[in-house]
């Protein structure tokens, strides 16, 4: 406690420091020109490293100095450059040997565009070579030195030099050149010359062994299986209402790939249960097709002057007279532009969705929040209805329900569900644990805690998932004009098919305009 | 039963291992007595109560003290079943709360143990009044007398006229005085509280804790309080039960406690603790005929200042200050013993005589 050792640095002037442990381990780590090493290091330590420091070895080794240093990124990095290197020059004798070609079939044209590319390759080539060493040569010591300070705390890592590490180098190099110069050099088939090349070896024609080589490596995934082509089903309605199965062989004896042949599985199964489960999907379809009608008869039934006054007073009860101004602004921009009746069944979709993923999305998120087997069975599928693009839900949608606005409500269902889900379970969860003791240690039952603790503390972030439920309903009501769901989303999916602009940004102003209605008026009923 | 009368709460044997294996663990643990590092290492499992057994009598104010970490916390919640005990009995009234269904277990909680919280644990949602009647609202007791009885409460803490307050604009130590009038709002026989002054500063602590002295006298509760703080445990306590890594280590009065420390632990715990107010005349008294024999002046006790057996050390020094003479104790006026300053000093300093 009393007295003070010097640290190292201090006893030690500069000068002398050739001496000291730092330069030993240097040169125990560099191994073979250790005493070069234990220079540069220094250097590096006493940051007095010239700004353009290069390491000769490394700039004429390139990547197979680093291999044998066993310093794995400076490989990569030198690897890399000089592969891009090698690939250009590559290119460069294929469209030289296209150009000779091009020549031949005297095709000017043709000529002037591949000697211009062969020269734009050469010259990428020769700096893509050059400035590739003269990096690792630059980068060498220094990365070489952060190498040596993680080896001094893990000895296990590689240190000096060694033949074997040589070896692993040359193996990567000797796996990945090759074929990538060669796919360079030449021109790849495309995918379809390779499936006909196929049809040719299943028919007992004579290919060039050139070509089926290429068709295995340079071009697309080879098909690895052909399978038989599945037999094709109908499912004809009978006199009596039921369905009979019809069994075709399939048009073409030409085995297919996998993804045609699983593809037409799916086609033929969804048919099957379209014909023979159809009630359920027509069950679904009628009872949304019941809610929006009820729905449409408050927003499309009315007669406009009582919806847009009703619209107003409401805003301004939920929101302040301020809103209330805008809205009415909002308002008068649809009906001067005549988008009142399209715009008022917009809103329906989205209410009628909105009020579906409230009613499923509540007790799912309590489900999630309460079960371990419900966080564990909903979360995923939360996952997966989220990662999707949203334009993929209209598939599934189609496929079952066909086109109009049950299934485009179904498709806006899936795609505005989630956060609802979600954020009634973050609310839940987030009840703090003491507040639930508490609750219980008066006597709560499972219903009570829930409906008279966790619920209402759980209601800013239920509220939130309403206000996001709204704004992607709303969002995807438009997307599902494409599947016929009408409303201001058909005007401008109408007006992209027929390229008249003007319509279509008049209808896009209007849809953004009721967004913001809808999300204002949300936003300011959750902050009350 | 008839034995048992005046024991409300009981605690036999009680075990509680946390881990995935509780069961196998515990086996271990009471075959081959490993500690709590053993434990860890072999089950993955933490002891947080070892073997505790006790009992509350009707009335008592019984205070469990430890650090944090000693397991009284979750000691306390066994009461109320808040947690179940991987082994052990727990009697409350004289009835295993083990064997309670999930109704018969909400109506005990409901109707005969408040509970109190170290962070208050108030619904934020709620006002102060609907707070208080919670347990009532529970039982579907109808409006009118939740508010007459939240209202009643409100009197009783202090804190008339604020019925209406949302429990976010009151102070800590309100904050504390209605998560009080919640638990009394049943008029449960028996109060856990679970360091409920802790988060509470020092001057607004003693006041409740004096309110609270207060209360338990007139309204006869018995009360199972959690602190962390000694000299808390010494105000409060009429029993106090010391625990350390989920055991209990001593139990006894505070002056049991201050005079007899059972090891090293409670002697360090209670080392620094005034003893002014612990500890009493009959403690450190000379029998009469002792002192007559070592001083012979016992004829003077006439003139002497008098004092009664069960007054404490402090108000003997007020009363010797200025004197040459000792003090003179009577118990029925009768000459029990004799309080010289030597002694006194000594009692104060911790030194029996």
């Amino acid at each position: 406690m009393t007295t003070h050792t010097p640290g190292r640095g201090e006893t030690l002037p500069p000068e002398i420091s050739k001496d000291n442990s730092d330069f030993a381990s240097f040169k125990e780590f560099a191994g073979h020109r250790g005493d070069y090493y234990g220079q540069t290091f220094l250097r590096i330590q006493q940051a007095k490293l010239p700004r353009f420091h290069l390491n000769t070895s490394a700039l004429s080794g390139g990547f197979l100095w680093a291999s044998l240093r066993g310093n794995w990124l400076l490989f990569w990095i030198g690897f890399a450059t000089d592969m891009a290197a090698a690939v250009n020059f590559a290119l460069v004798r294929k469209y030289d040997l296209a150009v000779v070609q091009a020549a031949a079939d005297g095709k000017d044209f043709l000529v002037q565009r591949y000697d211009g590319w062969s020269d734009a390759h050469l010259q990428a080539a020769l700096i893509l070579f050059f400035s590739g060493r003269l990096l690792l040569g630059w980068l060498a010591d220094r990365l070489y030195y952060h190498h040596y300070a993680r080896w001094r705390v893990n000895r296990s890592l590689p240190s000096g030099q060694a033949i074997r590490r040589l070896g692993i180098g040359m193996l990567a190099v000797l796996f990945v050149a090759p074929l990538t110069i060669y796919r360079a050099s030449q021109f790849a088939p495309d995918q379809r010359s390779c499936i006909k090349l196929a049809h040719t070896i299943q028919d007992g024609g004579q290919v060039p062994l050139k070509d089926r080589f290429d068709c295995w490596t340079i071009s697309e995934f080879p098909t690895l299986v052909w399978l038989q082509r599945p037999p094709q089903y109908t499912f004809p309605r009978n006199d009596d209402g039921t369905r009979s199965i019809v069994v075709k062989e399939p048009s073409s004896r030409r085995p297919v790939n996998l993804n045609n042949w699983l593809s037409e599985h799916i086609d033929q199964r969804i048919g099957y249960m379209k014909a023979f489960y159809g009630w359920l999907f027509d069950g679904v379809t009628h009872w949304i097709r019941v809610l929006l009608n009820a729905v449409e008869a408050v927003f499309v039934g009315t007669p406009w002057i009582v919806t847009s006054l009703m619209i107003i007073m409401a805003a301004v009860k939920l929101a302040g007279s301020r809103m209330g101004v805008f809205t009415a602004a909002v308002l008068l921009y649809l009906a001067l532009f005549g988008f009142w009746q399209t715009a008022m069944s917009t809103i329906s979709l989205t209410v009628a969705a909105t009020v579906i993923c409230v009613v499923a999305g509540l007790p799912l998120g309590i489900w999630v929040a309460k079960s371990k087997v419900g966080a564990a069975v909903v979360t995923p599928m939360l996952d997966i209805m989220q990662t999707i693009p949203s334009f993929v839900y209209l598939l599934p949608a189609v496929a079952f329900f066909s086109v109009g606005k049950p299934p485009g409500i179904l498709a806006t269902i899936i795609f505005a569900m989630p956060p609802m889900v979600r954020l009634t379970a973050l609310g839940i969860q987030h009840v703090p644990a003491s507040t639930k003791e508490a609750a219980l240690a008066f006597g709560a039952s499972p219903s009570q805690l829930l409906l008279k603790v966790e619920l209402p503390l759980a209601l800013p972030s239920i509220m939130a998932g309403v206000n996001q439920v709204v704004m992607l309903s709303l969002s995807m009501v438009v997307i599902a004009a494409i599947i016929g769901a009408g409303g201001m989303g058909f005007i401008v999916v109408d007006a992209l098919a027929r390229t008249q602009v003007g319509r279509g940004i008049l209808a896009g102003i209007g849809i953004a305009l009721i967004a913001m209605m809808i999300d204002r008026v949300v936003q300011k009923v959750n902050r009350m | 039963m008839v034995i048992h009368e005046r024991q409300v709460v009981g605690l036999r044997g009680v075990w509680k291992v946390f881990g995935r294996q509780p069961e196998e663990a515990l086996q271990a643990i009471q075959q081959d007595n490993l500690q709590k590092s053993d434990v860890l290492e072999r089950f993955g499992a933490v002891i947080a109560v070892r073997d505790v057994s006790f009992t509350v009598e009707r009335g008592e104010i019984f205070c469990v003290m430890g650090l944090s970490g000693s397991g009284k916390s979750t000691l306390v919640r066994h009461i109320n079943r808040l947690i179940q005990p991987t082994h052990g009995q727990i009697l409350v009234n004289g009835q295993d709360i083990g064997a309670l269904s999930a109704d018969e277990l909400r109506a005990l909680r409901a109707n005969q143990i408040g509970m109190v919280f170290q962070n208050m644990a108030l619904l934020p949602h709620r006002s102060v009044r609907d707070n208080i009647a919670f347990a009532l609202e529970l039982r579907n007791t109808d409006p009118f007398t939740r508010h007459q009885l939240a209202d009643k409460l409100l009197e009783t803490v202090g804190l008339q006229g604020y019925g209406d307050s949302m429990p976010s604009k009151l102070s800590g130590g309100m904050q504390q005085r209605v998560g009080l009038a919640r638990a009394l709002a049943a008029d449960p026989g028996i109060l856990l509280m679970d360091e409920p002054f802790s988060a509470l500063d020092p001057l607004i602590r003693r006041s409740l804790q004096d309110e609270f002295l207060a209360l338990s006298r007139t309204m006869n509760k018995t009360t199972i309080f959690i602190t962390h703080d000694l000299d808390e445990a010494m105000r409060m306590g009429s029993r106090i039960g010391i625990m350390r890594d989920g055991e209990m280590v001593q139990i006894g009065t505070p002056e049991d406690i201050i005079i007899h420390p059972k090891d090293d632990y409670v002697a360090d715990f209670v080392q620094g603790l005034s003893r002014l107010k612990l500890v009493f005349a009959h403690r450190i008294m000379e029998r009469p005929e002792t002192y007559d024999q070592a001083y012979g002046d016992l004829a003077e006790m006439d003139t002497w200042p008098q004092a009664h057996p069960e007054a404490d050390l402090d108000s003997l020094v007020s009363l010797i200050i200025g004197q040459q003479c000792p003090i003179a104790i009577r118990a029925d006026g009768k000459l029990a013993g004799i309080v010289t300053k030597d002694a006194l000093l000594k009692g104060i300093q911790g030194q029996s005589s």
